[in-house]
C-alpha cells in the first residue's frame, strides 16, 4: 500500500498521438496505391532469368572498347561540376548563415535561394539544361553544379552556424570590416569541414553523373540507356563495376587525405 | 630578427592540392569541350526556357494528369522509406561492431556497402523486367537502396553510444536483450528516427526521377512535356513538384528538430 | 556476507590490478575503501558482481560462489547486488521512472518490459525507492534534465529498486560538489542503517571517509594495506595507504 504522493503521468505529446496513427495509416494507404498484384508478379517473375543470365555475365572487352571514352567523360563532368559548384557555394554559405551575415534581407535571399535549389532533383535540372543549352555534357555539368551547390550550401551553412564567434568578434573589435573578419577568422575554422564535404560531394557527383546520360546530358548514361532497352545487362554490369571501383578509390583517397590534413 | 616561415610540409600540401584542382578543372573542361563563353551565354538561354514556361498550364486537363503522378511519387518515396527503415533497423544492430562479433559486423557492413553503391535508377531498371512497369518497381528500388544507406548510418549511431548505462543494467542482473532494449535503443532512437525522416526527404527527389525509366512517379511526365516542347505544362509539373517537396521538407525538418530536442516536462 | 579468497586480477596486457587480496565483510557493514587512482578499488568492487572475473581466487557472496557461477546463477546474484557509478550511468533520454524501473528488469519478463507493461508491484517499488531519496516528484522528468546530485540519487533509487542485499558504490561522489557529496553519502549511510544493506563505497576523499565511514579498507598497488575502524585511523596510516604525504586534492573540504 502506498501512502506517498505519486506524481501524475504526463499526457503523451501531440506528436505521438497524431504522428504514429498517421504514419501507419498513410503507409497502408501508400502501399495500397502502389498496388501489388500477385498474378502479374508471378508472371513476371519468370522473366528474372532474363536479368540474372545477363547481369552476372559481364562482357568486359565490349565495355572497355565502347565505354571507356564515356566513362572518362563521366568523371570529367563530376570533377568540373563539383569544383565549380563547391567553390561557388563557399561564399554563398557565409551569406546564408546567421553567424556571419547579420543583414536580414540578404540572409533570407541567399538562404531561400539555397533551399530552392535543393528542391529540384538532379535529373530534373539535367532535363531542363538539355533543353536550354542543348544535349551533351555541358548540360550535365550545369546540372551537377546546381546539385553540388545545393548540398555544399546546406552542409556548410549549418557548420558555419555553429562556429566559435570569438575570433570574429576579436577581428571586428580591432577594426576589420565584415568581409575581412569573415575571411580571416571564420573561413579558417571551417576549411577542414569544407574539404571533407567537397570530397563527399565529388563522390556523389560521380554517381549522379552516371545517370545523367539517361536524359542525354553526357557521360556513360547514354550507353547504359541504349543497352538497357535491349536488356543487355551483360554490357551494363562491367560499366557499373568500373564506376564502383572509381568510387571506392576516391573514398580511400579521401580517408587518406583527411588523415593527412587533420 | 628572423621571421619563421610556415612549415614546409603544410605548404607543399596546400600547393599540391591547389595545382591538382586547377589541372583537374582544365583537363575536364577541355575534354568536354567546355569554354568559359558557354558559361556566360548559359544564363541567357536558361532565362529563355523559364520564360517560355509562363504562364503555367493550369487547365483541368493538365492538373488531372499531373497531380496523381506527383502523389504517386510521394507514395513511392514514403513506402520505400518504410521498407528501408523496417529492414535496416535490425540489420544495423548486426552491423554494429559493439553489438555483434567483429567478423559478423564486418561482413554485414560490406553487404550494406554493396547495396548502397547502386543508384536507385539502376536498381529500378534492373528490377523492371521482373516487377514490371509502374510504382512497385520504383518502391522496391528506393526501398533497397534505403536499406543500404540507413543501415550504415544507423550502425554508426549504435557504435557511438555511451556504454555506461549498459554496464549498470548488466550489473543489476539484466540480460543482453535488456541491455539492448533499455540501454541502446533509448539512446539511438531519436537520431535514427531523424535519419529516417531525412531519408524520406531525399527519397522524394529520387522517386520523382524514377518515372523516366517507367518506374512510376512524375519524372516521365516532365520529360514527355519537355520533348514535346509543351513548356507551360512542363512548368506546371515543376512547380507542383517543387511545392510538394517544399511542404514535405518543412514538415519533416520541424519534426526532426522536435525529436532531437525532446520534451520538457514542468514539475 | 562477502568473502574475498586470495583474489588476484591481471588484466590482458599484463597490468596486475589486484594481488592476493583476502577479506571478510559482515552483513550490515558499512565499508569504505580508499587508495590512490589505480590502486585497485574499482577492480575489487567489480569482482563482487563478476563484472571483472578474477584471474585467481574466488569471491563468495551470501554463501554463493560468484566467480564460478553459471550465467543463470550470476543473473540472480547480480539482481541482489545494487551498484552506483561515478558517471551515474542513467539513460539520458529516458525519464527518471524508466531509469529506476531498469532495476526491476531481472524480475520482469522480457515481453512485459518491452511493451512497458510493468506489474503494479514493480511500479510501486520504483516509486518507493524514489521517495526514499526524496526525488519522487521528478519521476517523469528526463534524466539529462537533472543536476549531477539529483542524477546520482536516481542511481541510488535504481539500485534500491532491486531490493538488494548488497550496495556497491564506485566513486559515487567524485563528480559532485562538497554539499551534494555529503547529501549522497548521507543517503547511503541511512539506507545501510535502516535497511541493513551491506554497503561498500570507493572514495578518494579522506575527510569524507573519516566523516561517514565505520570500517576502512586501504588498497595500495593492488594489495590490502589497511583494515580497521575509521576512528583508529591516523594521518600516518593514510600516508602509508597513499605512499606519499597527503595532498589538498585528497580532501573534499567545505567549499571547492
Amino acid at each position: 500500500m502506498i501512502t506517498i504522493k505519486v506524481p501524475k503521468k504526463p499526457p503523451p505529446s501531440l506528436l505521438t498521438v497524431l504522428g504514429y496513427p498517421f504514419a501507419i495509416i498513410f503507409s497502408i494507404f501508400a502501399f495500397f496505391q502502389i498496388g501489388f498484384n500477385l498474378e502479374d508478379f508471378k508472371k513476371n517473375l519468370s522473366n528474372r532469368r532474363l536479368v540474372t543470365d545477363t547481369l552476372f555475365n559481364p562482357k568486359w572487352d565490349w565495355a572497355i572498347e565502347n565505354a571507356t571514352m564515356a566513362l572518362v567523360e563521366t568523371i570529367q563532368i563530376a570533377i568540373l561540376a563539383s569544383i565549380i559548384g563547391c567553390f561557388i557555394a563557399l561564399p554563398l554559405s557565409f551569406y546564408a548563415s546567421r553567424a556571419t551575415n547579420q543583414t536580414s534581407i540578404t540572409y533570407y535571399i541567399y538562404k531561400s535561394f539555397l533551399n530552392f535549389i535543393r528542391t529540384i532533383p538532379d535529373l530534373f535540372w539535367a532535363m531542363l539544361f538539355t533543353v536550354a543549352v542543348g544535349l551533351g555534357p555541358f548540360a550535365g555539368v550545369l546540372a551537377l553544379i546546381m546539385f553540388s551547390m545545393a548540398i555544399m550550401g546546406k552542409l556548410l551553412s549549418e557548420t558555419i552556424d555553429s562556429i566559435d564567434m570569438g575570433p570574429l568578434e576579436a577581428a571586428k573589435a580591432s577594426g576589420a570590416n565584415q568581409n575581412q573578419a569573415v575571411f580571416t577568422s571564420a573561413l579558417p575554422q571551417i576549411l577542414p569541414n569544407f574539404t571533407a564535404y567537397f570530397l563527399y560531394i565529388f563522390e556523389l557527383c560521380i554517381r549522379a553523373s552516371v545517370i545523367l546520360g539517361l536524359v542525354g546530358a553526357g557521360g556513360v548514361g547514354r550507353i547504359i540507356e541504349t543497352q538497357r532497352i535491349f536488356l543487355r545487362f551483360d554490357r551494363i554490369s562491367p560499366i557499373i563495376v568500373f564506376i564502383l571501383v572509381a568510387v571506392i578509390a576516391i573514398e580511400q583517397f579521401s580517408v587518406w587525405l583527411r588523415r593527412k590534413i587533420l | 630578427m628572423s621571421i619563421p616561415k610556415q612549415p614546409i610540409n603544410q605548404r607543399i600540401l596546400k600547393y599540391t592540392i591547389t595545382i591538382m584542382i586547377i589541372i583537374g578543372s582544365i583537363w575536364s573542361a577541355s575534354g568536354l569541350e567546355i569554354t568559359p563563353e558557354r558559361f556566360l551565354t548559359a544564363p541567357g538561354k536558361i532565362w529563355i526556357l523559364v520564360s517560355a514556361m509562363f504562364p503555367l498550364d493550369l487547365s483541368t486537363e493538365a492538373i488531372e494528369r499531373i497531380v496523381p503522378k506527383v502523389a504517386e511519387s510521394l507514395f513511392i518515396a514514403w513506402a520505400g522509406t518504410v521498407i528501408g527503415a523496417i529492414f535496416s533497423f535490425p540489420i544495423s544492430f548486426i552491423a554494429a561492431s559493439n553489438v555483434s562479433k567483429n567478423s559478423i559486423s564486418k561482413v554485414t557492413k560490406q553487404f550494406l556497402n554493396i547495396i548502397r553503391a547502386f543508384p536507385e535508377l539502376i536498381l529500378a531498371f534492373v528490377l523492371l523486367p521482373v516487377t514490371g512497369l509502374g510504382p512497385l518497381t520504383g518502391t522496391l528500388a528506393v526501398g533497397i537502396h534505403s536499406i543500404g544507406t540507413l543501415g550504415k548510418l544507423s550502425s554508426e549511431v549504435i557504435e557511438g553510444i555511451d556504454e555506461g548505462p549498459l554496464e549498470s543494467i548488466k550489473s543489476s542482473g539484466g540480460s543482453k536483450i535488456n541491455e539492448l532494449l533499455f540501454g541502446v535503443v533509448p539512446q539511438v532512437m531519436p537520431t535514427i528516427t531523424s535519419y529516417w525522416l531525412y531519408r524520406f526527404e531525399i527519397n522524394l527527389r529520387a522517386s520523382a526521377v524514377l518515372g523516366i525509366v517507367g518506374a512510376g512517379g512524375v519524372g516521365a511526365e516532365l520529360i514527355n512535356q519537355l520533348r514535346f516542347r509543351d513548356f507551360p505544362r512542363a512548368g506546371t509539373v515543376l512547380v507542383v513538384t517543387i511545392l510538394m517537396v517544399l511542404i514535405v521538407d518543412t514538415i519533416s525538418a520541424s519534426i526532426r528538430r522536435r525529436i532531437i530536442k525532446g520534451r520538457t516536462i514542468k514539475v | 556476507m562477502i568473502k574475498f579468497n586470495n583474489i588476484s586480477v591481471t588484466y590482458p596486457g599484463g597490468v596486475k590490478a589486484l594481488n592476493n587480496v583476502s577479506l571478510d565483510i559482515e552483513e550490515g557493514d558499512f565499508v569504505i575503501i580508499v587508495g590512490m587512482s589505480g590502486a585497485g578499488k574499482s577492480t575489487l568492487l567489480r569482482t563482487i558482481n563478476n563484472l571483472v572475473k578474477p584471474t585467481e581466487g574466488e569471491v563468495i557472496v551470501d554463501s554463493k560462489n560468484v566467480t564460478n557461477a553459471s550465467k543463470k546463477e550470476l543473473k540472480i546474484i547480480r539482481s541482489e547486488i545494487g551498484m552506483i557509478f561515478q558517471t551515474f550511468n542513467l539513460v539520458n533520454r529516458s525519464s527518471v521512472l524508466k531509469n529506476v524501473l531498469t532495476g526491476r528488469l531481472s524480475q520482469v519478463s522480457t515481453l512485459r518490459s518491452i511493451l512497458g507493461l510493468w506489474p503494479k508491484e514493480d511500479k510501486d517499488i520504483a516509486f518507493e525507492s524514489l521517495n526514499k531519496v526524496e526525488i519522487l516528484e521528478k519521476a517523469y522528468v528526463r534524466g539529462s534534465n537533472l543536476s549531477g546530485g539529483q542524477q546520482q540519487r536516481v542511481g541510488i533509487a535504481r539500485a534500491l529498486a532491486q531490493k538488494p542485499k548488497v550496495m556497491l558504490a564506485d566513486e559515487p561522489v567524485a563528480s559532485l560538489d562538497p554539499i551534494t557529496s555529503r547529501v549522497v553519502m548521507k543517503y547511503l549511510k541511512q539506507i545501510n542503517q535502516e535497511l541493513g544493506i551491506t554497503t561498500i563505497v570507493n572514495l578518494h576523499f579522506l575527510d569524507l571517509a573519516k566523516e561517514f565511514g565505520e570500517r576502512l579498507i586501504g588498497l595500495k598497488d593492488g594489495e590490502l594495506v589497511y583494515d580497521g575502524k575509521v576512528d583508529d585511523v591516523s594521518d600516518k596510516d593514510f600516508e602509508n595507504i597513499y605512499g606519499r604525504a597527503i595532498k589538498s586534492t585528497d580532501i573534499l573540504g567545505d567549499n571547492n
